[in-house]
Parts: structure tokens; sequence; C-alpha cells
């Protein structure tokens, strides 16, 4: 493993080192390239869409990146995910509560049927082997492993053909085919990530994602013809064969994955992303003829996101994206890959609420966290989800307000839209989710590891929380220019965890770390609350106020506590937040009204905000006679409704 | 449409009945609330969050309190749903989604239906004579169809019972998932559904209708046996299918006209003080026009039923102190 000293000051003068992982010798771009292009395919594919199978033929020029030499290859074969019900995919799913058995014609899988290796001017023919790295899953076969003829020193390049053969599974994991629609991810042999310290090939978790090095995919399709196709990169030719097939020519360099998705009944739409100081992006809309009329909503997400993504973070530098509306119960929505990603929408999306916006703002922005800068998805999740879900709500506030709470009904065709409630960045339910698992696992177990069912929660939206805090501390435009430093750091290599704290505190201009300690490395809560209001009369025409702020989380965290008197005046305090209690005594003039921790709520993460104030004047009983009465109105609709059956 | 309008005719002549049913709606739901309110107080406390709770939404202490182990675990069903159109959307959806309900709603359910179960045999009694009956007479009816109306539903219960469990499992779990596997348009799947729902909807819809008739037959006619009122009920049905339909199909028709004027007017979360009281008249307005056409059902099925045979022409007699089944009144009538 590498040393490096990060050293940097704080405003006081601070310094601190400290180590970090993962990062490779030889990962800087290539000459003439954005990113190192250390793994490139080459791939040759037909799609039997008879008996839903994939036949291909792949060569792999690998550059060991490593400071060190192997004598081995790990590859993903993320389809055998579903080959057999003791995957640990499978596994992992039935801890988290779906046990629902797969029916026999759902099942997919990858064979690999020839691997060769070209080392010098020799071709050598290898033996696969299974290997379960995680878990030591035996009937896992995700991840296959071949023992080199020789070493491949860091920085050489070698040359790996692979042909295999694959079954197409019914919809796993955004990936399968539902009628005549399909769609690609995972779905080639693809090698791991050699780092420093060894080869990064994680078996397929059914909560994380993926993580690879970036490269030239340039990759032929045939298909049926008439399929639309759309696909990571640019397509630069389509020719039919005689047989009733097609082949579409893709080509994209600087990325990390290719998806592609093929259907006779994609409506093709495209419109140009144009902006004054951000490359221009051709923009490629494949619909669902059933959502003909929400182009326009898709294509106007699609460019918040390049817009905002691109002024806070870095442009977009590829040319082109698509975006791909997943056919109805294909479950290939909400999606990124490189170039490409999978929107989502409904039949009946009524204006105002955030689908398809949300998630197509989500998705786009992934091209930038996790397209452009590579995290590990599989150990460090929430450096791509985490800052995703943060930056989209940043470009749905800013794109998209006002914007309601929706729910469905009647199977969850049927929206209604709450006109009452308007969707804010504090209350987009991201802190109600949080809420519910906020102790569940420390951000700093890799994501992997997490119990199945609460990843979503600490990996989305209690790092969204904590950047949304940041923000409220550091000010926007402190945060963003981290961040965009950070990316531009970062862009076309694989950052770890630290990198991203490293570039917190140096924009921050102090040590960052024990806020990391809290909301990365720990799972506790933070809570602060307003124990007691006292303002009694003390003398003629005198108050003595008495103010008790409490710590009830275990997480700690400045705030602010604010008296406000009832002649308007305030008494701010400023609280390291590190005791458990505090109490302000105050002789004025003026009885207190109300007391305030943090009143700015900057400390998004606080699980319980309505402990934070006190009044002398409360309207609890006015608010809650109100709600128990509407609460009432609902519950004699649902005797109505149920007394029809009497 | 003349079993309809006298339906109609019918309710409107029992003032007492509509208000009856409308406190027991009220009572029923009144304690929870209560629960609900003390909860939601003590949740709130003495915290600025009150202000904005008071003066409008706020969500932010409303996902809050929604997710807090309240008492009874009603906070659960504190959801977007209780606004306005919403909650009338969300029962439906959950009857015939058959979602889960909490234990305590739950309860509250049933309490309700057995309270309706013992009111009807006063209802019914009250709709057949077309006449006062005083309260003691409407008790003493409610009081002897009770016990009856309670076996009734016993055996409603067990339908019900297989239409939920079995039926609907069926529908909904197979069939449905069965036949829109393979789909992939959300419009043909939902059309689906909305068969689904059609099927079932008519299923329930039957099952109510031959119930009512039985209650109806029971007290029109005095019967004792249960049994023989629904074997009776049954063949009133098959006897007179199309003006059972008929007055079915107006009957909900005027109760889809109910809640689609609902749809529109139905207010949002308004504030405290006047608005709220506003919007306290315009709920409890829909809970008493909904109530209407429940009653409706009963009445005019009533009329139909005695529109339709012969023996129940009758007048009303004079009032007595323990009225006597309809019947033995028809039969004292024709006797004088």
């Amino acid at each position: 493993m590498r040393r490096r000293l990060a050293v940097f000051f704080s405003g006081i003068g601070l310094v601190y080192a400290s180590m970090a992982a993962g990062s490779q010798l030889y990962d800087q771009p290539a000459a003439g390239a954005r990113s190192p292009r250390n793994a490139s395919y080459d791939i040759d594919v037909q799609l039997e869409h008879g008996d839903r199978s994939l036949h291909g033929r792949e060569r792999i020029r690998w550059r060991n990146t490593s400071a060190h030499p192997t004598s081995e290859l790990q590859f993903h074969l993320y389809w055998n995910a579903w080959r057999n019900a003791d995957s640990t995919w499978l596994r992992e799913r039935r801890l988290g509560g779906n046990t629902t058995t797969p029916r026999s014609d759902a099942w997919g899988w990858t064979d690999v049927r020839v691997l060769r290796v070209r080392l010098g001017d020799r071709l050598f023919g290898l033996q696969t082997r299974y290997i379960a790295p995680d878990d030591g899953n035996t009937a896992d076969r995700t991840v296959i492993a071949v023992t080199l003829p020789g070493p491949v020193a860091p920085n050489e390049t070698i040359e790996i053909d692979l042909e295999w053969s694959a079954k197409i599974p019914r919809p796993f994991s955004r990936t399968g085919y539902i009628d005549d629609y399909y769609f690609f991810g995972q779905w080639f042999p693809k090698l791991g990530v050699l780092e420093d310290a060894g080869w990064n090939t994680h078996q397929f978790h059914s909560g994380t994602e993926f993580y690879s090095d970036y490269g030239v995919y340039d990759v032929r399709m045939t298909v049926p013809r008439g399929f639309v196709v759309g696909a990571s990169g640019r397509e630069l030719d389509v020719k039919d064969n005689p047989n009733g097939t097609t082949v579409h020519h893709f080509h994209g360099e600087d990325i990390h994955d290719f998806a592609w998705t093929a259907s006779p009944h994609f409506v093709e739409r495209t419109r140009t992303f144009e902006h004054p100081s951000l490359p221009r992006v051709q923009m490629r809309l494949l619909l669902q003829p059933e959502h003909a009329g929400q182009e326009a909503r898709h294509f106007a997400a699609t460019a918040a996101a390049l817009k905002y993504y691109g002024e806070w973070f870095g442009a977009y530098p590829y040319g082109n994206i698509t975006i791909v509306d997943p056919a109805f119960q294909s479950g290939s929505g909400g999606m990124e890959y490189p170039t490409l990603f999978t929107a989502g929408t409904r039949w009946i999306a009524p204006a105002r609420v955030t689908v398809p916006e949300s998630v197509t703002i989500h998705e786009a922005g992934h091209q930038f966290w996790y397209g452009i800068v590579g995290s590990n998805e599989f150990e460090h999740a929430w450096m791509d989800e985490g800052i995703n879900q943060f930056s989209e709500a940043r470009a749905d506030e800013a794109a998209f307000t006002p914007n309601y709470i929706v729910r469905r009904y009647f199977g969850g065709f049927i929206p209604w839209v709450f006109r009452d409630i308007r969707v804010t960045r504090q209350i987009d339910e991201g802190l109600s989710n949080y809420r519910l698992q906020a102790e569940s696992d420390a951000e700093a177990t890799p994501s992997f590891r997490y119990w199945p069912s609460t990843g979503g929660n600490i990996t989305y939206y209690k790092t969204a929380l904590w950047l949304h805090t940041l923000e409220r501390s550091l000010g926007w435009p402190t945060l963003q220019r981290i961040m965009l430093s950070y990316f531009d750091r970062w862009k076309f290599r694989h950052p770890q965890p630290f990198d991203f704290f490293q570039a917190v505190s140096e924009g921050a201009a102090r040590d960052m770390t024990p806020f990391f300690d809290e909301v990365y490395r720990g799972s506790n809560t933070f809570d602060y609350g307003v124990q007691q209001l006292v303002s009694a009369a003390a003398g003629t025409g005198r108050f003595r106020t008495t103010v008790v702020a409490r710590r009830f989380g275990e997480a700690t965290f400045p705030v602010d506590v604010v008296t406000t008197f009832a002649d308007g005046s305030q008494k701010s305090e400023h609280w390291d937040g590190v005791d458990r209690r505090r109490i302000y005594v105050y002789d004025g003039a003026s009885r207190a009204r109300s007391v305030q921790v943090d009143p700015q709520r900057i400390l998004l993460l606080d699980v319980n905000y309505t402990n934070n104030s006190r009044t002398l004047e409360p309207r609890a009983s006015e608010a809650s006679l109100k709600w128990s009465l509407r609460w009432m109105a609902w519950l004699q609709d649902a005797l109505l409704t149920y007394a029809f059956l009497v | 449409m003349r079993s309809w309008s006298d339906g109609w005719r019918r309710v409107f002549a029992a003032p007492a009945i509509i208000a009856g049913v409308f406190v027991v709606t009220l009572l029923t739901a009144l304690p929870l609330a209560g629960v609900m309110g003390v909860a939601m107080n003590q949740h709130l406390g003495a915290s600025l969050m009150a202000n904005e709770a008071a003066d409008g939404v706020n969500y932010d202490w409303w996902q809050e309190f929604a997710s807090q182990g309240n008492f009874l675990s009603l906070g659960s069903t504190f959801t977007p749903s209780i606004l306005g159109f919403a909650a009338t959307l969300d029962s439906f959806s959950s009857l015939l989604d058959r979602r889960p309900i909490i234990p305590a709603i739950g309860i509250a359910l049933a309490v309700y239906m057995v309270a309706w179960l013992f009111l009807s045999g006063g209802i019914l009694d009250r709709y057949a004579r077309g006449r006062r009956t005083g309260a003691y007479g409407f008790f003493a009816a409610s009081g002897v169809f009770f016990f009856r109306f309670l076996r009734l539903g016993i055996a409603a219960g067990i339908v019900y019972g297989f239409l939920f469990v079995y039926v609907h499992e069926w529908l909904f779990t197979k069939w449905y998932v069965n036949v829109t596997r393979d789909l992939s348009v959300e419009r043909t799947v939902f059309y689906w559904r909305l068969l689904m729902y059609a099927i079932f909807g008519g299923l329930l819809g039957l099952t109510t209708t031959i119930f009512d008739y039985a209650k109806v037959r029971a007290v029109v006619e005095d019967r004792r046996s249960m049994t023989w009122a629904l074997v009776a009920a049954l063949r009133f049905l098959v006897r007179n299918p199309l003006r059972v339909v008929a007055l079915y199909v107006a009957n909900a028709a005027t109760f889809l006209v109910a809640v689609a004027a609902w749809a529109l007017i139905a207010p949002g979360a308004g504030g405290a003080g006047l608005s709220m009281w506003v919007a306290v008249i315009a709920t409890q307005g829909y809970v008493l026009a909904r109530l209407l056409v429940k009653l409706q059902f009963l009445a005019s099925e009533t009329a139909l039923f005695q529109r339709s045979l012969a023996h129940v022409g009758y007048a009303a007699a004079q009032a007595t102190v323990r009225p006597e089944p309809p019947i033995v009144e028809t039969m004292f009538d024709r006797s004088a």
C-alpha cells in the first residue's frame, strides 16, 4: 500500500497527517485521454430473442495500474447471482425480507467457455475457478479467478480473450427482459479492479453496486431487425444482416461500464442541451409509447442535471447522453450507467410531482458521482449514492420548485397530489427514512456488509443529511468549492473516503475529523433539545429567565441556543454541544417568550426536532385539536367504507 | 325509480334515524381521535413546532410524530392520506386491496359494524312501517332483530371471509399476477386490475345485497330463521333481477355523485380557528351524505321489496307501545 502524506493547515494552525488507501500508482490519464484507460473492451454480442440468450466474444486490453505485479486475474460474472437459490445475492435478498423464490423461467447465468491470455507473443488457454472473497459461499459463482502463466508487471498491458454465453434473466437488479423489452446491465464478464492491496473483486451483493476501471468500450450488438437499441457511448454505425438481424456498433471512451437496451417499441426523441459555459450535449430519449407526452419532462430534468451539476462540480464531458424510459414491470428503472441511464415514470404522472423529474436528475447526476468520479460502490456506496442524493435534492429544488407530496392508491395506479405539503430538502422524507434506522450501521462499514434492508437509509439519506448539514454549517459557496475541488481532483479515478474528507477539511480550512467521526465512523444519533424554560418575576419590572439545553443523543455537534423575549429581543449563545446540558440564566426587563436550540436547523441530522424548542405561549392544544379532528374524519371515512359490508 | 324515490322519502321522513347513525359514527371515532389528540398534544408539548402545525402543515413534525411509537400504534395511520378526498381514496383502496389494518382501527371497525347490526332492525322496521315508531319501538325492534342479525352477520362474515381470504387471493395474487406478469404496458396492467376490482367489488356488492334483502325480509315478514330469510332473499333476487340491479345501480350512482362532489370540495389542511371549524363542518357534512346514501340503500330496498310482494301493501296501524311485526300489523289492518 502506498502511503500518501496529507498535510494541511486549519485556521488555527492545526496540522495532521493521515493515510489513504487504494490509490493506484499508474492511474494517471493515458496519453490523450481523460482516464487511465487501463481496462478496455471490444465486444461482439448476439441477442437470441427466441431463447432469451446472449452469446458474446470479447477482448480486454488490461494494464496493471497497481504498484505490484500480479499472477492472477479476477472477473465478475454478475448474472450468476441468479444461477441458483444459494447465491450470495439471493441469500441476502432473503435476509432483507424478500423470500420469493424465482420462477423457473426467471433464472439467469453466464458461462465462460473460453478464456485466453496473450502474454508477449504467446496465447495461453486458462482454467477458471470460482472464488468467494467476501463470504466464502461456495454456491456463489459471481466471481471467477484464473492463474496466469506468468506475472504481469506494474504498468504492463496484456490482452485477454473470452467467449461466453448467458441466459437472460427475468428482471433482477435492473437487468433482464420482459415481453420484448430488454435491459442489459453487468452483462459481460468483467475484470475486477487491481489495487495496490490486491484484487478488489467483490461478489454480487443484493444491496450494493459495482466498481471497475476506466477504458474504451467498442461494442457490436446484433439484434433482431426492427429493435431500437440504446447503449453507453455513441452509435458509430448500423448494419443490416441478410439473416434478419441488425448490428449496432457503439463506442465509448473513458467509461467504466457499458449497458444497453433493445426493444421494438421505443419512441425515439432527441434534443440538445446548450449552456453558455458548458459543452453541448446531445440528449437521446428512448420513451415508452404510453408515456408519449412526457418527453419535455425527461429532457428538462436531464438538462437541469447537466446544468446544475455542470455549474457546481464540473462539466459533463461526453457530448451525448441516452435516457431510457423503462418498460413497466421491467424492474430496470432508476439506474445509472456511463452516458446512459434509466429514468422512471408512470402512465399517470401528475405535474408538480417530481416523478419523473427527481429520478431523472438523480440518475443523470450519477454521470458525475459514479460515472466521472469512479468510487467503489461495493465498499463506499455513500460516495456516489449519498453525494448524488444531496446533489439531486439541490438540483430538484433549483429547477422544479414547488413540488408536492403524492400518494398512490389502488395498487399504486391512482395518484393523489397533496397541494398542502410542499417538498423541501428539509422534509423530503430523507430524515424520516434515516430516523428509522439511524443506528443500524456506521457508514464506515463496507457497504456490502450492511444489513441488507438498511443500507439505503444510511447510504443515501444519512449522507445527504450530513451534506445538507455541512452546507448549512459552512455555507453553500464553501461546500460547492469543496465539491468542485474534489470532483476535479478525482475525476476518472477511484477516490477513497479519506480523499473526500481531506477535500472537506481543506475547503473548510479546519479539521473536520470530529464531524466525520460522528457521521461516518459512528452510528450515534444527534438529538439536542430544550429541557426547561422558566421566566419568573424577580423584583419590580425584572424577570429571571432560566434555560436548560440538553444533549439527549450520543453524537455531538455545535449548536446555537437562542432565547427570545416578549419585547422581541434575543439572546444567542453558541454551545459546543459536548456536555450533556448547558444552563443559561438571564436577568432582564422582559419575560421570555421562547427558546430554540439550533434555530436555523443547521443540524439536519437531529432526529427529534420537536424537542428543540419551547415556548411559554404554547399552541399544542390548537394544533392537536385540529389534526385529531382531521384524523377523525379519515377514521369516519374508513368506518363508513367498511360498514358497506353490513 | 319509484323505489329509489320512495326510499329517499322514507329516509327523510325519519330524521331521528339520520341523527342517530350520525351520532353513532361520531361516537365510534371520537375515542380514538381523543387518544390521537392526546398523543399529538404530548408530542408537541410546548414546542414552537405547534405554531406551524396549527396554522397549516408542519410536515417535519408530522413525520416525526408518525414515526414515534404512539399509543395503540395510531401514529402509523397519521399519513397525508387523512387530508381531504385522499381519505376516501385511502379507505376504498384499503378495502379493495386488502391492506392490513392496525388492531385499534380494526376494533373500532368491529364495534361500528356491530352497532349497525343492532340498529338495522330498528331502521328497517321504521322504514317498513313508514311511520314513527318512537324511541321505544325503535330500540325494541333493534333488540328483537339484533340476535337474528348477529346470526346473519356470522353467516355474512363467513362469506366475506371467504371472499377476502380466498377469492381476493386468487384474483389479485394469482390470476392478476399471472395474467400481467409478462405485460410491459402499465395501462394494460391497470385495465386488468380494474377488471379484478370489478369482479371483487361485484361479489362484495352481490353479497351485501343478498344479506340486505335477507334483513329486509326478516323484518318485514318477522322471520326468525335467518337461513330461510337468506333463502327468501335469494328467491326475491332471482325473481326480480332487473329491478334489484336497477335499484342498486341507481343507489351506487347516487353514492358516486356524493363522492365526486366531495372530491371537488374537500378542504385541505387549513389552519386552526375558524377554518378548522369550517373544515369540520364540511367533513361531517360528507359523513352525513355517506350515511344518507347508506340509509337510502336500506330504505329503497325495503320499498322495492314491499312494492313487489302482495302482502306488504299495508298501511300503518295505530302506534302500539310494543309494535308487532309488520306482517302482523298488516293482518290486523286487513281484518279491520
